[in-house]
């Protein structure tokens, strides 16, 4: 059975038309009868399954629904119709850092974060010392995350994330993090998890890292699947568009 | 529970996060009250002490009053306010919204508990004891909470849709100090205001409060069932509209 089953996936969104922001706008928009709704379809009819250790890449142009499509795996946004089915551990890799807390000490954040995807915080205690060394950034990990620079803070959350083996991998746009060095220690990591069976979405507009990592890519375009298939011809088309 | 490590971690970021650049820290839980009692008792003593009834004592009577409607005031806007704040890991990571609205609840808990020990102090200089209904207040405590958290999370969803909706919650918040018997005695004022302090939900917490603490007002068995009845119903309206509302509103975050 596939880790990721997405079966005719719709999302819509519902917007006001002039998008009051304001309790006194709405007020003032409803008296006057303004206040109109509209449903705004961000996802349409989309199927798609990731097998273990599968390499999904999401490609498509900014507002293309991919990252819409990465919230609705991650079980954050509820599908509108159709289903989407995660099974195993996630491990969100979809804005590094989210939930850390700038006053708190590398260490804390470390277990906050953890706790946050869910993990065994008391597991987690033990292995502090081994994420802050892996993130090259031991040194800092007992002073408050604002002394951190923004390069550590993102070295720390990929250490984090990827610290326990998970069974689903969501990726956006974070293989670019740290310097060179950490690039190519993070990318292996990356294999490494996914060799050990771990199912990954990756959204990226990195057509090389694509090519490099993913077994299968998907093209999403005003929120259809416009083409599916071998990452190399899809990125070749979607190049060629 | 899944997530009761989480909760954990986050009342005790609320409690440390908001007083860790101070050298005395949580410290400020205890002088807070204590703080602003001081102030209070300074102006209001004159005006009000006398009209108290027979047996009850101005000090203790103001300082329960402003503890507990501090309470209050804090985890409700906590709660509401934790959601929106976290906006940016709720969008991301998949953790029911409500973990937070209830640690922000427990988080004021926890500082109201903290107060009651210069309450304490309080209620011995002004020559009152503590009284044997100590443990109900842990209870109305917890009631508080509920309250707090379910009226938090109602609000939260129109906390990120419409960006006016604080200023119009303090507000609100500031009109129902007034119409709780914080400072003043309820007898001092009309019969209709009486009548809507009576009905002003705030109004039974804080009698059984004062009451269970050191036997300084008299709730009538109407306040607890009143109490019951709110704290209860805020829960179970908090959850629905939360359950309601919250797929839309996330999509907007």
């Amino acid at each position: 059975m596939a880790i990721i089953e997405v079966k005719n996936l719709t999302l819509t969104y519902r917007v006001l038309i002039n998008k009051s922001s304001s309790l006194k706008e709405l007020f003032r928009d409803a008296i006057k009868g303004k206040a109109r709704m509209i449903d705004y379809v961000a996802l349409k009819d989309i199927s798609l399954t990731v097998d273990k250790s599968e390499v999904v890449a999401i490609l498509g142009r900014n507002g293309a629904g991919k990252s819409t499509l990465l919230k609705v795996l991650a079980g954050v946004l509820p599908p509108t119709k159709g289903t989407s089915s995660v099974t195993g551990a996630i491990a969100p890799m979809i804005e590094l850092g989210a939930g850390f807390h700038p006053e708190m000490s590398g260490a804390e954040n470390v277990l906050f974060y953890s706790a946050l995807m869910g993990r065994n915080v008391k597991e987690v205690k033990g292995r502090i010392d081994a994420i802050g060394e892996w993130a090259g950034v031991s040194d800092h990990m007992h002073f408050p995350l604002r002394t951190f620079s923004s390069g550590m803070v993102a070295r720390l959350a990929f250490a984090t994330a990827t610290d326990i083996q998970p069974e689903v991998l969501l990726v956006d746009e974070v293989l670019s993090v740290g310097d060179a060095d950490f690039r190519l220690k993070s990318k292996h990591r990356l294999r490494e998890l996914i060799s050990n069976g771990a199912a990954v979405v990756l959204v990226t507009h990195d057509m090389s890292a694509v090519l490099e990592l993913a077994t299968k890519a998907v093209w999403i375009e005003d929120g259809l699947v416009r083409m599916i298939g071998n990452p190399k011809e899809v990125v070749a088309s979607y190049e060629a568009n | 529970m899944k997530y009761a490590q989480l909760i954990r971690l986050l009342v005790n970021r609320e409690l440390t996060l908001r007083y860790k650049r101070s050298v005395i820290g949580i410290g400020w839980s205890l002088l807070n009250p204590i703080l602003t009692s001081l102030v209070l008792w300074y102006v209001f003593s004159f005006v009000f002490a006398s009209r108290l009834p027979n047996g009850q004592q101005f000090a203790p009577y103001l300082m329960a009053g402003i503890l507990l409607y501090t309470f209050f005031n804090q985890s409700l806007m906590q709660s509401a306010e934790s959601i929106a704040n976290n906006a940016g890991v709720l969008t991301k990571i998949f953790i029911p919204p409500q973990v937070f609205a209830v640690s922000s609840a427990l988080a004021g808990l926890i500082n109201f508990v903290i107060g009651l020990l210069p309450l304490a102090l309080v209620c011995f200089i002004s020559g009152q004891s503590i009284a044997w209904t100590l443990p109900l207040v842990f209870v109305i405590g917890i009631s508080l909470a509920f309250l707090s958290a379910g009226l938090g999370l109602a609000i939260s969803i129109m906390f990120i849709r419409f960006d006016d909706t604080r200023n119009i919650v303090n507000v609100l918040l500031l009109i129902l100090m007034y119409l709780t018997p914080v400072f003043y005695p309820v007898s001092i004022m009309n019969p209709t205001i009486q009548k809507i302090i009576h009905w002003n939900p705030l109004t039974s917490y804080l009698d059984a409060f004062r009451w269970a603490f050191s036997n300084n007002a008299s709730p009538t068995i109407f306040s607890w069932i009143y109490m019951a009845i709110w704290s209860i119903g805020a829960l179970l309206l908090g959850t629905y509209v939360f359950k309601k509302f919250w797929p839309r509103t996330v999509a907007m975050l």
